[in-house]
């Protein structure tokens, strides 16, 4: 099962054993010098979570302001991925289409839409490499 | 029959607590003439050893303890003095076969039942469990003031005093120097000063390095202490004491102390800690077995700062040398100053910051603003620049707090002062790398305060954009250079001079002012005072008559001396202008200025 998530005009999904749960994005606060793909971090119930932008990460143009997070789990930590829109929770056929970059899975098609899976630990890893 | 683990992990840690005893006693009885209740005390912790070794079947513990303890009994008789070395290394070997585990071989007859320590008030708790604890309370939301009295007591679990670690400390000074042919003795003191469980547990190597060092290369050898007049057995002293929310943490030799060209160095560069603690320096000269091996005072240094604290160390050729840990209280509960800079609040740890200032007038040298504070320029920043982000420019009267780190100062400017506040510092968790920060505080009212990191800000330099340098007054405007050896008047004849437009620059006494002639071209005018160390206004006038280019410069004598003798006196060595300091109004000085320059 994946949670199902749109930025821009494109849709992307996690895989639900990574995801703890999706809350509004609310106030980040900046973390200067952290790096583009980081929107800084939240106050989420008393702990501090870090926020990053999915859209800068894997570089797509997004349309709005991101309003939504899904808060993963990885190996390297903890963090909130903003994203435009939490499309819902469903299933995702093994990918048949290739996708640049390391963060991304591989794409499949679902309801006539290319969607394609994050790998969460490399999104993670990409951050704190930096 | 095999042994709960529990029962077996009860015993090891009575019994390296007894070890750790029995170590300090032994050492106490080699420098004591009469050991009497030393060995008293030193039998019955053995004994206690003995039989509790047997109860858990460390049998080759037990055999040895047995030895021990017929030595100790012979000594009691009065029969032999005690031999220290030998069970110092039993008092090893019985570590390292508790650390091991017990024997497979059943348990025996039981042994008469020890005398048990007496019970204490204290327990046993994995630090995991307390960061636990502390988070979950974390999550039930801050709305109330009770959860953070909870945090904060849950984060009282987490101190232990210093006395936890110092254990092995008398011994491995002792062994360090006896390896050189030295003598040393340490004498700890403040010991039950309190830290953060995860501050302690890194520090005890940190420490011992410090030792190691004050014994290899401060301490010197016997003879060479006695030529010098020194007691021949080397001091050094473990000294910890509490200084509001910092613990300072010294370790103090009374051996030779760093080299001259080091301490001068240091006095021009403003810090011994970073001389020190340049890679590969060591101050003994040479390479012995002990000295310049594994990690240096860098290594000191870059731990101590890791953690939040900072580094000093003052040394007098001769002397001795004092390193200084400032570390932290505690990693987790941090006493900060609030700013604010582009709406978003930061914190600063207060244990770093020496004062708040409203800066008026920065100078500024090659684009780079600073300010002065007792004689030294102290760089001045904009908080938005030095961690790389984005914000409107700072106010004119914007205020700066000067924040201090391994004996290196910055002034950081920031929007407002918003007060201060006891944080609980969480982890940035995946972005912990992003360098300039300790980590982040959730303030009362659920933003969040990101914990600045002083051992980075002191590293930072003002980048040379107008954003934090003030611009100069007009830039065709005269130059004035303002003479005086006190700060104050100095800073006072700037401000007038600069609210006239006038761009200005300063010297302490005549021959900084010469200096600053020769190297600046573009000075109009200088106004000096009379009395000054190393040159004074009349002489520095004579220099400048005498300059081959700038022979006719206008000199103004600024001075509280009044009287016909200093006028004639400045009159005849070619001063163009006389203000006198007692009815020193702007105008005076300023309408002097304005004839001098506007020809």
């Amino acid at each position: 099962m994946h949670v199902h998530v749109r930025v821009g005009r494109e849709r992307y999904a996690f895989p639900i054993a990574h995801v703890r749960e999706v809350a509004e994005l609310d106030d980040v606060t900046p973390v200067p010098g952290a790096g583009g793909a980081v929107l800084g971090v939240r106050n989420l119930r008393g702990r501090v979570l870090p926020v990053l932008d999915l859209a800068t990460a894997i570089d797509v143009p997004r349309g709005e302001a991101a309003s939504r997070m899904v808060v993963v789990e990885g190996q390297a930590g903890e963090a909130g991925i903003a994203v435009d829109e939490i499309v819902g929770v469903g299933s995702l056929p093994p990918p048949t289409v290739s996708v640049d970059g390391a963060a991304l899975e591989g794409a499949a098609v679902v309801d006539g839409v290319l969607v394609a899976a994050v790998r969460v630990d490399a999104l993670l890893e990409e951050v704190v490499a930096r | 029959m095999s042994l709960p683990p529990e029962v077996l992990q009860i015993f090891r840690d009575e019994a390296e607590e007894r070890l750790d005893r029995i170590e300090q006693s032994l050492l106490a009885l080699e420098s004591s003439s009469d050991g009497g209740e030393l060995v008293d005390a030193l039998f019955r912790d053995v004994h206690s050893i003995k039989g509790n070794a047997g109860v858990v079947g460390m049998h080759d513990v037990r055999a040895i303890a047995h030895e021990v303890e017929d030595v100790l009994e012979r000594a009691r008789s009065g029969e032999e003095r005690v031999d220290v070395d030998p069970l110092l290394r039993a008092v090893d070997t019985m570590r390292k076969l508790i650390a091991a585990g017990p024997q497979p071989e059943p348990v025996s007859a039981p042994e008469p039942e020890p005398e048990r320590a007496p019970a204490r008030s204290t327990m046993r708790v994995a630090s995991e469990k307390v960061d636990d604890l502390l988070d979950a309370v974390g999550e039930l939301g801050r709305s109330e003031g009770a959860i953070v009295d909870v945090q904060r007591s849950v984060i009282g679990l987490r101190m232990l005093p210093l006395s936890s670690i110092t254990g092995p400390f008398p011994r491995a000074v002792r062994d360090v120097a006896a390896a050189q042919g030295k003598q040393a003795a340490l004498e700890i003191s403040g010991a039950e000063t309190q830290l953060d469980r995860v501050i302690l547990d890194g520090i005890s190597e940190t420490i011992v390095h410090l030792l190691r060092n004050a014994v290899t290369h401060g301490v010197e050898a016997p003879d060479a202490r006695a030529a010098a007049g020194k007691d021949q057995c080397g001091r050094i002293e473990l000294r910890a004491e509490q200084r509001g929310g910092t613990v300072a943490i010294e370790v103090h030799d009374d051996g030779r102390g760093v080299a001259a060209h080091l301490l001068a160095e240091a006095a021009e560069s403003g810090s011994l800690a970073e001389v020190l603690a340049r890679p590969g320096l060591s101050t003994a000269g040479a390479v012995t077995q002990d000295a310049g091996r594994g990690v240096g005072l860098d290594a000191v240094k870059a731990h101590v700062e890791a953690l939040g604290g900072s580094l000093e160390v003052h040394s007098e050729t001769g002397a001795g040398t004092c390193v200084t840990l400032l570390l932290p209280l505690t990693v987790a509960l941090l006493r900060v100053l609030l700013v604010e800079r582009g709406g978003q609040p930061f914190g600063l740890p207060l244990s770093s910051v020496q004062e708040v200032t409203i800066v008026e007038r920065p100078m500024v040298l090659g684009g780079r603003a600073s300010i002065e504070r007792d004689g030294a320029p102290i760089p001045l920043v904009d908080l938005a620049s030095v961690l790389g982000g984005a914000a409107t420019p700072l106010a004119d009267h914007a205020p700066a707090a000067i924040v201090a780190s391994s004996q290196r100062h910055v002034a950081v400017r920031c929007d407002r002062l918003l007060g201060e506040e006891e944080a609980v510092v969480k982890s940035l968790g995946l972005l912990a790398g992003v360098p300039g920060y300790l980590g982040a505080a959730i303030l009362d009212d659920g933003r969040i305060a990101l914990i600045l990191d002083p051992a980075h800000l002191v590293t930072a330099r003002a980048p040379r954009d107008a954003s934090s340098a003030p611009a100069p007054v007009e830039q065709a405007a005269a130059k004035v250079l303002v003479v005086d050896d006190q700060f104050t008047v100095r800073e006072l004849q700037r401000s007038i001079l600069e609210a006239a437009g006038y761009r200005v620059v300063t010297a302490g006494d005549g021959r900084e002012a010469l200096g600053e002639l020769t190297r600046d071209t573009e000075i109009d005018l200088v106004a000096t005072d009379v009395q000054m160390p190393e040159m004074d206004g009349f002489a520095l006038l004579e220099a400048i008559r005498a300059l081959p280019e700038r022979g006719d410069m206008p000199v103004v004598i600024v001075t509280s001396q009044g009287g016909e003798e200093q006028r004639r006196r400045g009159a005849e060595l070619g001063a163009d202008g006389y203000v006198v300091k007692d009815d020193f109004d702007q105008q005076a000085l300023l309408t002097m200025v304005h004839r001098l320059v506007e020809h």
